[in-house]
């Protein structure tokens, strides 16, 4: 078994008598792309913003290379390795891509509050910055504003923004949600590479033709509640992830 | 006709590719060396009235620009940004009428406007970014902006209260065309050093916080820690434009502290453009013109006597039809002629 990067013991949050998350356990491996799949209102984003800091728990514990995390605030999370996208396309509209990215790479390089030098003379963070354009596809557009790239542009360049922070581990929340078919493709390219350098990810998603592609292991959320964890093949062939999540009979990784 | 227009602008953005490094324009080299010609004859061909006049544009631009920092780039509404303002007014006034009046004396002033401006933005920073958002900090910020101009009201002593504190000033700046140049070369350091300050690493931060702030705190910004910076860098700002406007009134009062005198700074940036810094220079220019003209117009009919009815008109009008401001303008227009100069070419 791999090393455990991250893992939840008895992550719970109630909001009011709703118990949103309710004693969820999971383990993360290192280096491995780890899948959270669940219907809608399972509670996969809430366990997210739990994990990275955006919520408190009521009860349990966030742990990170085993050390304890959960008072942690988010910025002091991102610093030990931990970035996020969101589930809505969450950029800086009204700046340029590369503007965008930019940014993201400026936070990672951690120069400090410079205060009186044009940004323009940083050569090592424009360079990056221009790296990871190419990466994620978008070097063409790095000049428009973000507002007015598709939508697919836009998760295209919010997950280059996560990259530039070189995160141990990634939490991607739905990241191909609202995606056009044909733009799809590059996307899980795009994730298969970050996954080949050898970055944990963490995803959520509930397309099943994502989850048989890259993912290593499955984790399945029902009503806030751990339902299932483990291999891909073990998960999927679960009859009680079946039964709960997808009617039954699933054999070859889609819904019949 | 269009077609020779279009062939203009692709001509100055050609040229602008080859002049990029000093980002001129032969449109704009024309526009301000014309601009500089007239700043700096209108001195000596004009009356004492007009000198003051440009004299408070330039002054008040930087206050305006102040604020714009807080605004249009931080995205943080500061109803109390008059503090650092009438503050430093006051305190070269404190400090010229009780310990002399030379140049030593307004020197250490000056520092004490620095010290004090940094405090004051320290402490405001404290209360506000806390938490609450922004109509909680509009809020937090008047109520420290009415509770240091009831300390200048009171304080009689030393701030002559409400009837305000003429005092005398050095040698060097009671001359109208010298305090004019003053003012001049204030707007253009402190234009200049903002211009570099928003162009800075810290000052694109600033820009995310205000597009949104969740996303720079999950990119690892410590988004409390730029907000400050900013107040800070505004707070000095406005405190060394409040020096230089009691330098050039020679008076310090009360009016100076006011919710009104932070909106005046706000309808600057408004009519100007936010988030454009420039903005705040065209919207000093635009307000104190017409305020100006609105009350020379006295003379011609005494409808005129309600010249603040017009004011807020023409302040209405310029929100309705140029939301973005003047600046703002100007700037989407020619992005989108820069578009379709590209559409064209294909």
């Amino acid at each position: 078994m791999a090393e455990i990067l991250m893992n939840t013991k008895d992550l719970s949050i109630h909001f009011g008598a709703h118990k949103a998350v309710d004693g969820v356990s999971i383990n993360i491996e290192k280096g491995l792309f780890t899948t959270v799949l669940g219907p809608n209102g399972a509670g996969k984003t809430t366990i997210f913003n739990l994990i990275s800091g955006l919520y408190k728990p009521t009860r349990g514990k966030v742990l990170f290379r085993g050390e304890d995390i959960t008072k942690l605030s988010p910025i002091e999370r991102i610093n030990l390795g931990l970035a996020r996208s969101f589930q809505l396309t969450n950029v800086f509209p009204t700046l340029t891509a590369y503007e965008n990215i930019r940014l993201a790479v400026q936070a990672h390089s951690k120069i400090g509050c410079k205060l009186f030098m044009n940004f323009n003379r940083y050569i090592k963070i424009n360079d990056k910055s221009k790296k990871i354009l190419e990466e994620v596809l978008l070097y063409d557009k790095k000049d428009f504003i973000v507002a007015t790239l598709s939508h697919g542009e836009q998760r295209k360049l919010e997950l280059g923004m996560v990259l530039a922070l070189e995160p141990e581990i990634l939490l991607l929340d739905e990241p191909t949600a609202g995606m056009a078919i044909e733009e799809v493709p590059t996307m899980l390219d795009i994730l298969k590479n970050t996954k080949e350098k050898g970055t944990t990810i963490l995803l959520i998603e509930h397309k099943m033709d994502m989850v048989k592609q890259l993912s290593d292991k499955l984790i399945v959320i029902v009503n806030g509640k751990l339902l299932a964890q483990g291999d891909r093949e073990e998960v999927a062939n679960n009859p009680e992830v079946m039964k709960a999540y997808l009617g039954g009979g699933m054999t070859d990784g889609t819904p019949s | 006709m269009t077609g020779l227009f279009y062939n203009l602008i692709e001509m100055i953005i050609k040229r602008r590719k080859v002049y990029k490094n000093l980002s001129i324009s032969i449109g704009g080299l024309i526009f301000f060396t014309t601009l500089l010609l007239f700043v700096t004859i209108l001195p000596h061909v004009s009356g004492f009235s007009t000198k003051v006049l440009y004299s408070r544009i330039f002054i008040l631009a930087v206050y305006g620009m102040s604020y714009d920092i807080l605004r249009g780039y931080t995205g943080f509404i500061n109803l109390g940004h008059a503090i650092f303002f009438g503050s430093g007014a006051y305190i070269v006034g404190i400090f010229l009428t009780h310990f002399g009046n030379n140049l030593t004396v307004l020197a250490l002033a000056i520092l004490t406007v620095l010290i004090y401006s940094s405090l004051a933005a320290l402490i405001m920073g404290k209360i506000v970014f806390k938490g609450g958002g922004v109509i909680a900090a509009a809020m937090v910020t008047m109520a420290l902006g009415e509770i240091v101009r009831n300390v200048a009201e009171r304080w009689r002593e030393v701030t002559m209260g409400a009837d305000g504190l003429p005092f005398r000033v050095p040698d060097m700046f009671r001359d109208r065309i010298m305090i004019y140049y003053y003012a001049f070369l204030f707007l253009i350091i402190m234009t200049l050093a903002l211009r570099q300050f928003i162009l800075s690493p810290t000052g694109r931060v600033l820009l995310a916080i205000r597009e949104n702030e969740q996303r720079a705190i999950f990119l690892g910004f410590d988004t409390k820690k730029y907000k400050m910076i900013a107040l800070q860098v505004a707070g000095l700002s406005a405190g060394l434009a409040g020096a230089m406007f009691a330098l050039l009134n020679r008076f310090a009062n009360t009016d100076l502290l006011t919710v009104q005198q932070t909106l005046n700074a706000l309808l600057m940036t408004l009519v100007g453009g936010t988030g454009t810094l420039y903005g705040a220079i065209v919207g000093s220019a635009f307000i104190s013109l017409t305020q100006d003209t609105l009350l020379d117009l006295r003379a011609v009919h005494p409808i005129f006597d309600r010249w603040l009815l017009f004011f807020g008109s023409i302040y209405v009008l310029v929100v309705l039809f140029m939301p973005s401001g003047f600046v703002g303008l100007y700037n989407s227009k020619m992005a989108k002629l820069q578009v379709r100069l590209v559409q064209r070419k294909k």
